[in-house]
């Protein structure tokens, strides 16, 4: 009974309710767009985007799972900064930096024993996403500079110099496409069974989804993180840092390495996302070499914000955001263009402005509650 | 030799002015105490709506009357597209960073969805003629020096540009708008005290952030490009850096913002500039150029920052 | 008496807050021309009373009569408009505009929306020779003294006009000899006609200028009285509610060997010349309670960052019994058994969005007893913290659970206080340790200072308070413009005397 009420009273449920409105304002947002749109399909438009990847059989539940995985990563990147008090908007550049070293090993050191090739192209892509990372992270630490602006600088030094690295290395540039050519078979990620899982059935001919074992690294990953940042000393620290820089000062925390470890941290996290992505079997994803930034590094921000951080939360939050992607997708079939999707996940997260209200005016409840039952067992007590 | 100091000043102008409006947009805003991360959204916005307007309207006219209803349109869609950061920030308190990335998010998705919406051929990209350039101004063109560095090849953008700089400055210094403003950025209880309202100021703030973001947008793409593709290349975030390099403060903003121009008209027009293109450097470096410049100057400016005090923090009037 | 002799009539005003009801059924009737003072403990609901008249707040009941007639005061502009002005407890002031620039918010004069300044500035040099105010209208806020800004907040009330002035604890920041000149011109501003409400928990400035004084004890109105016709003792009862002890219980002090020894401190200032810290030398031994006195930013605050590493000196040493730890990292000091009670208990003290327990191993949460192969031991986390809630009584709605943000100041200051004094300290610096905190609190904390100093701790403290400095402290050395120009045994000087000392008109022969 206890627990249970601990349970209410701590910030958990609250929260993930806020989250669970901003989405319902999101959809219905996005169900007037197709109102408006086209009205005569809006319904059945809507019920699409809410089906996500369930629309498209057991297939369309692997495409989700598929395209969760860097979500997640990047999510987790952007959330696992949060925690520490910092907005690593540069997902995307720590994303890529890390794509290119995985797809570098992954073409060129095929002299590494089979089973561990993919491991060490996935750790090439965490080392240098973290390094990516570290560099916000110094420039914060150590001369105060703003790290948003750093971060966004970041991404487009990074996609600039991963084009330019591209171009300059023959092994692993397909001049015909403009794009990186295909990693060596044995630096995919094993798909560890999962592709008998989650296929179409056309006659005899298994129609398999994308998704591979990224996805379980990357719930593990989260698990792992939240582990680091609940249970030991080193997330007790971080997050100290997050909430009062000045207080963690005070207790003997070194925030500058707070500071950089968590950045270095995030950008491995996007880096090892970006590894995922370029090293997946036969999808024939590569980084084209234009002048864009990878919207899968921006995507990590509404993933960390509707999971509140909380790595457990993204895990769901990116499964959801992939979902309704999916949802998106299919929505073609009726002539809706898909981007409506990033236009309902930008109401989201705007809206989760306004949870934040549900979320202050549901604790003030529960506290004047509290108060109120405190009060009655005092006047018992002094009875 | 005096070709390419011409040519290059030529194009600074382009790519300076629209930081240049939409640093000093943001230092309205950020004056009054929000953040507005959402400038680079709102720069899509009003260039979308301007352009859009502009493609429609093309065959009926043309010139500079097009361009000035253009400018209209763009300041008025970025205001009200702004409206919605200023509620969340002012009225609902939010977080400014979340509320602005949101904004930043819809935004390029809003103008996908429209231009393929209201398009009859259903792309994204909303085409239109450059029918605004100013070969030469009459009589002021014909200055020598002065004449080709800022009125030959010109757009009556760059003298808004420099207009709305000199407006700034007298409404932030010499006003009483400008001097309640300013309260309200670095100390929204003594604001209050006095019966300023804060919530008030800080509306106008990021209104008239959005309207030089808006307009910011459409004079980015008016002069480099003959389409809007959804994307004012990061412009809105650049202009931060400028606004930061620039301490908040106009005249230092004008710098920053011509030193930015500069970096970006290297990366983009290199190859007519004699000497760097027999350097043989590869493009993609040289469109590295203005980031990394960017960074090492924040890196140098940071230390003593002079953000106006309660910029990025909500004020809660009722709050104990 | 007739009725429109009073100016003011606050009737039967209830304030609620979630969880608290800060005003429960108050009334308050300011009489023309007199100095009104408003008494009440820390939390006893005076400045939610006075931010209600002054608009900040909406009443849920009870009225406010101007002139006997009844009115209604939705915002700051609508006090303002009924004479009303505020000297707020912490100052309402610009930091980077001018002494004019301050004066005039809110009502500048203007010619087609440009301002005009010409006429603001000679109506100010007016009245700041006719109340005896004397500023410069162009220095910047962040350049003169705080007895200054409170010249400025005075002069904004006098340029608006205003005939009912509020002053919300305007001596905490103040000498003695300033408390004198405000004394002065309150008096000044009375016999003008102006009626003065002053918000205070001193008895001596009540005994000193007040005619009338209304007391307040946990949101309800005990009583107004003619101050004349009562005395300090009667009204602290009522402010507190029994009979309270000025004198802090303790044993003569037996000092012995010495524990933090500070030699030829120096900390530069960035903007200034002058260091804020000029060459400090001073020695703390076991077993006594040292106090540094002075006004609120002589260097007191850059001293104590000094001595716990939160800034870097610029010259000098620092000495921990006998290690050196002039260069030594926070957590070394924190090893070297230095406890820091901090000036800010939000900024520095808790981390607000943790819990109870979180907040009490702050410090030592990197310990073996804390911590395993780098996780953390929550058995052991809740055990610790649930020993200290007991042994210093900190009174939190979720025990150890409790976030710190939901306690009450009090509590948050005695989680503080229980946290340093455990990890047994050799030397405790304490800032400030009850601002802010009720009588029962103070009476607690001095206390604890006492017995950990009988405990043979050195303790330094820092207070602003002169009642602390003479009742709390063995030994007192005044800090002036970052210099310390007294050391004195505190049984032989008197509060007037160290007053002398902290304005920097007189200095010990001996340093």
């Amino acid at each position: 009974m206890k627990a249970i009420r601990r349970f209410f009273r701590s910030a958990g449920p609250v929260n993930a309710a806020s989250s669970l409105i901003a989405i319902l304002v999101g959809l219905v947002f996005g169900g007037l767009i197709l109102l408006i749109s086209n009205p005569g399909q809006a319904l059945q438009g809507l019920g699409i985007i809410v089906a996500g990847g369930f629309g498209g059989g057991m297939k369309g539940v692997g495409q989700t799972l598929y395209y969760a995985t860097p979500l997640i990563m990047t999510g987790l990147s952007v959330g696992f900064a949060f925690k520490t008090g910092l907005f690593n908007i540069g997902a995307s550049g720590q994303l890529i930096t890390g794509g290119l070293a995985a797809i570098y090993v992954g073409v060129n050191w095929t002299w590494l024993p089979d089973p561990l090739h993919w491991v060490v192209a996935l750790l090439a892509a965490m080392v240098v996403g973290g390094l990516w990372g570290a560099i916000p992270g110094i420039l914060k630490a150590k001369l105060n500079v703003n790290e948003v602006i750093a971060c966004i600088m970041c991404n487009y030094i990074g996609m600039y110099g991963v084009n330019y690295l591209i171009k300059n290395s023959p092994s692993i540039y397909d001049q015909l496409r403009n794009q990186t050519v295909s990693v060596d078979p044995a630096a995919a990620i094993p798909k560890w069974g999962l592709d008998q899982v989650f296929y179409n059935l056309k006659g005899n001919y298994h129609d398999v989804s994308s998704v591979n074992g990224g996805i379980l690294l990357a719930i593990l990953l989260a698990v792992l993180m939240y582990v680091l940042l609940n249970k030991t000393v080193f997330g007790y620290e971080l997050k100290a840092c997050g909430y009062n820089r000045h207080a963690s000062k005070y207790a003997g925390i070194n925030e500058s390495r707070c500071i950089l470890l968590s950045m270095a941290i995030a950008g491995a996290l996007s880096g090892i996302g970006g590894g995922l992505m370029y090293l997946a079997p036969a999808t024939g994803l590569h980084i084209e070499v234009v002048d864009v930034l990878s919207a899968v590094g921006f995507n990590g921000i509404p993933v960390a914000l509707l999971g509140l951080s909380n790595p457990i939360g993204i895990i769901f939050s990116g499964l959801f955001i992939s979902h309704i992607t999916q949802g998106g997708n299919y929505l073609q079939r009726l002539n809706y263009m898909p981007e409506i999707i990033d236009i309902i996940i930008g109401v989201i997260i705007y809206f989760s402005a306004f949870s934040l209200l549900v979320r202050n005016v549901m604790a003030a409840i529960l506290r004047r509650h509290e108060a109120s039952r405190e009060k009655a067992v005092l006047k018992k007590g002094g009875a | 030799m005096m070709d390419t100091v011409y040519f290059v000043v030529q194009q600074m102008w382009f790519f300076s002015i629209p930081l240049l409006i939409v640093a000093l947009g943001g230092m309205f805003s950020e004056r009054s105490g929000v953040v507005n991360i959402a400038l680079e959204g709102i720069m899509v916005v009003g260039a979308f709506c301007s352009i859009f307007f502009i493609n429609r309207m093309q065959d009926v006219m043309s010139g500079q009357l097009l361009l000035i209803l253009a400018i209209l349109v763009a300041a008025g869609s970025g205001m009200l597209y702004s409206l919605l950061h200023a509620y969340a920030a002012v009225n609902l308190r939010s977080d400014q960073t979340i509320g602005g990335t949101a904004l930043n998010m819809i935004a390029p998705a809003f103008a996908i969805y429209m231009a393929r919406m209201l398009q009859e051929n259903g792309v994204q990209q909303v085409q239109f003629n450059n029918t605004f350039r100013i070969e030469k101004v009459p009589v002021l063109g014909d200055i020598p020096v002065l004449g080709p560095l800022l009125f030959q090849n010109a757009y009556i953008t760059t003298y808004l540009g420099l207009a709305i700089l000199l407006v700034s400055v007298i409404v932030l210094y010499r006003t009483r708008f400008g001097l309640r403003l300013r309260s309200c950025g670095e100390h929204p209880q003594a604001a209050d005290s006095v019966g300023i309202s804060v919530y008030k100021m800080r509306y106008a703030g990021v209104m008239i952030s959005g309207m030089l973001a808006g307009l910011g947008g459409l004079v980015f793409v008016v002069p480099t490009s003959t389409n809007f593709n959804a994307t004012v290349a990061g412009y809105g975030f650049l202009a931060l850096a400028v606004l930061i390099f620039g301490q908040w403060k106009p005249p230092r903003i004008f710098f920053a913002a011509l030193f930015f121009g500069l970096m970006k008209t290297i990366a983009s027009a290199y190859s007519g500039i004699p000497f760097l293109k027999d350097l043989s450097i590869r493009s993609d470096i040289y469109k590295m150029i203005p980031y990394i410049a960017t960074l090492i100057v924040l890196a140098f400016t940071s230390k003593n920052s002079q953000a106006p005090r309660a910029s990025g923090v909500p004020y809660d009037k009722g709050g104990r | 008496m007739d009725a429109s002799d009073y100016v003011i009539e606050m009737l039967n005003i209830t304030k609620d807050f979630p969880g608290i009801r800060a005003n429960d059924d108050i009334t308050l009737r300011l009489r023309r021309g007199e100095i009104h003072a408003l008494l009440g403990e820390n939390g006893a609901g005076k400045s939610t009373l006075m931010s209600i008249l002054f608009g900040l707040y909406q009443p849920e009941q009870g009225v406010i009569k101007k002139d006997g007639r009844e009115v209604k005061i939705h915002n700051p502009n609508d006090a303002n408009a009924l004479g009303i002005g505020m000297v707020h407890q912490h100052f309402k002031l610009v930091h980077n505009f001018t002494v004019l620039e301050n004066i005039v918010l809110g009502v500048e004069t203007t010619r087609h929306g440009f301002l005009k300044m010409e006429g603001a500035r000679r109506r100010v040099t007016e009245l700041s020779q006719e109340y005896g105010l004397m500023v410069d209208p162009d220095a910047r806020i962040s350049d003169i003294t705080v007895g200054m800004q409170q010249r400025v907040e005075i002069l904004k009330m006098l340029y608006r006009e205003n005939e009912i002035l509020i002053f919300d604890e305007p001596t905490a920041v103040l000498t003695p000899q300033e408390i004198d000149e405000l004394m002065r011109i309150m008096r000044g501003l009375a016999a003008q006609g102006k009626s003065i409400l002053f918000i205070t928990h001193k008895l001596n400035e009540i005994k000193a200028v007040a005619d009338r004084c209304t007391v307040l004890r946990k949101g309800r109105c005990i009583g107004t009285v003619d101050v004349s016709a009562t005395d300090k003792e009667e009204m602290s009862e009522m402010m507190v509610g029994r009979r309270v002890a000025f004198e802090v219980p303790k044993a003569p002090a037996n000092a012995g060997s010495a524990a933090l020894i500070v030699q030829n401190l120096s900390v530069r200032s960035k903007t200034h010349a002058k260091p804020l810290v000029n060459n400090v030398s001073f020695t703390v031994h076991k077993g006594e309670i040292v106090c540094i006195a002075g006004i609120d930013g002589n260097g007191q605050s850059e001293l104590v960052y000094a001595l716990t590493g939160l800034i870097r000196p610029d010259a000098g040493r620092i000495f921990l019994g006998d290690s050196e730890i002039t260069h030594a990292s926070i957590r070394k000091r924190n090893d070297y058994g230095l406890s820091h009670i901090p000036e800010d208990r939000h900024k520095h003290g808790l981390v607000l969005d943790y819990t109870l327990a979180e907040n009490l191993i702050l410090k030592s949460y990197y310990k073996p007893g804390f911590q395993r192969h780098g996780f953390l031991r929550f058995d052991q986390m809740y055990r610790y913290a649930d020993a200290l809630i007991e042994k210093f009584d900190i009174r939190a709605g979720q025990g150890a659970h409790t976030v710190a943000r939901s306690m009450s100041g009090g509590n948050q200051q005695k989680a503080i206080v229980a946290r340093e004094i455990s990890e047994r300290p050799e030397v405790l610096v304490a800032v400030q340790p009850t601002r802010g905190l009720d009588v029962g609190a103070i009476e607690y904390i001095h206390s604890q200072l006492v017995a950990a100093r009988d405990e043979g701790k050195a303790v330094l403290l820092v207070s602003l308070e002169l009642d602390e400095v003479m009742n709390v402290s063995d030994r007192i050395l005044v800090l002036y413009e970052g210099e310390i120009v007294a050391d004195v045994n505190a049984r032989d000087i008197t509060a007037q005397e160290l007053g002398l000392y902290m304005a920097g008109s007189r200095r010990s022969e001996v340093i």
